[in-house]
């Protein structure tokens, strides 16, 4: 019963965090990004001011948390084909140059910190690794030899 | 003179164990293993890997992709990826079976009455599954992941039984401990 009163409220403010917020982000990949961005650093811990103020910020904590795995495995499990046009999506709607963005993802790998804490290790592999493959795609369809075919 | 046959056959067959078990360790070795060491998982808290992504690392439909983008330097990173992907799942998987027969023992060492069919079965099972984890970590690296897929699904569902043979001795266990218990 008293397991039933605590997730009630949790799923409540997932509603409220995929309905209000995340259906604003049109790609899955850039839900992950955000998801992530709401991980503090040094803590581990998920905040969301809105979130928090309407459901505490424990049950914020929690649906954050929630989102953001659900997210993360939602990405990881996309093909290749889809996987390179998310991350092209994706680049494309930052307001930043798309080509800076994509060496700048190539060389610094951001997206590793956009992993949830604790998943199944061969999942975050072949997240990891099909990220760079994307990019990689993403680079090889943006030289000139190839654009001009 | 065939006991010399034999033995060159032998010998042949051994080199040629001992070269794939190298390239394929070779191979696993290939990528920037570093960076990689930090992935937020593989404690004891991780999630198993789900059925989904077993049948997405060992899928032919990613290779198919980057065939037709007709890129021979994103062939080969796809495959030295993918392969490696392929192989720490193998890893993995070897590693859980391992723990999940481990956990046994201690729960059978413990058990007063143990059922020999039940334990014939697991043995069994545990052998199948080292051994099939074995071809597999040799297979990934000369036939590629997407040739395998049937095997690491039938994999995933072996070590499930295992490990649903092991709940239930578990359970069995506990149960019995709380009826010899009897009441306060």
């Amino acid at each position: 019963m008293s397991a039933e009163i605590k997730l009630v409220p949790v799923q409540e403010a997932y509603d409220d965090l995929v309905n209000r917020t995340l259906s604003r982000i049109f790609c899955d990949l850039g839900r992950l990004i955000y998801l992530a961005s709401t991980r503090e650093y040094n803590t581990g811990n998920y905040h969301h001011e809105g979130l928090a103020s309407r459901f505490g910020p424990e049950v914020a904590r929690k649906a954050l948390e929630l989102a953001h795995r659900q997210a993360f495995y939602k990405v990881s499990a996309l093909s290749l084909e889809d996987l390179v046009s998310e991350l092209e999506t994706y680049l494309r709607s930052t307001k930043e140059n798309p080509q800076e963005c994509l060496r700048a993802w190539q060389k610094l790998e951001p997206y590793r910190i956009a992993m949830p804490a604790d998943v199944n290790v061969t999942v975050a592999r072949l997240f990891t690794s099909n990220l760079r493959l994307a990019l990689a795609i993403l680079h090889f369809r943006q030289e000139p030899s190839h654009s001009h075919r | 003179m065939i006991g010399t046959g034999s033995a060159l056959i032998a010998a042949a067959v051994l080199f040629l164990l001992l070269w794939i078990w190298i390239r394929t360790d070779a191979s696993s070795r290939e990528l920037p293993l570093a960076p990689d060491e930090w992935l937020p998982g593989g404690g004891e808290g991780a999630e198993a890997c789900p059925p989904e992504f077993v049948s997405r690392i060992f899928s032919g439909d990613d290779l198919a992709f980057v065939w037709r983008l007709d890129s021979p330097g994103l062939k080969r990173q796809f495959r030295r990826e993918r392969h490696a992907v392929a192989l720490l799942w193998v890893q993995q998987t070897s590693a859980a079976v391992r723990r999940i027969m481990r956990r046994h023992l201690e729960a059978s060492r413990a058990s007063q009455d143990l059922e020999f069919a039940v334990e014939v079965r697991v043995f069994l099972q545990y052998a199948q599954l080292r051994v099939i984890c074995g071809v597999l970590f040799l297979l990934v690296g000369l036939a590629g992941p997407e040739r395998l897929r049937g095997m690491a699904l039938y994999t995933h569902r072996l070590t499930q039984s295992i490990g649903g043979v092991l709940r239930e001795f578990e359970s069995g266990a506990r149960a019995r401990e709380i009826s010899g218990a009897g009441p306060y």
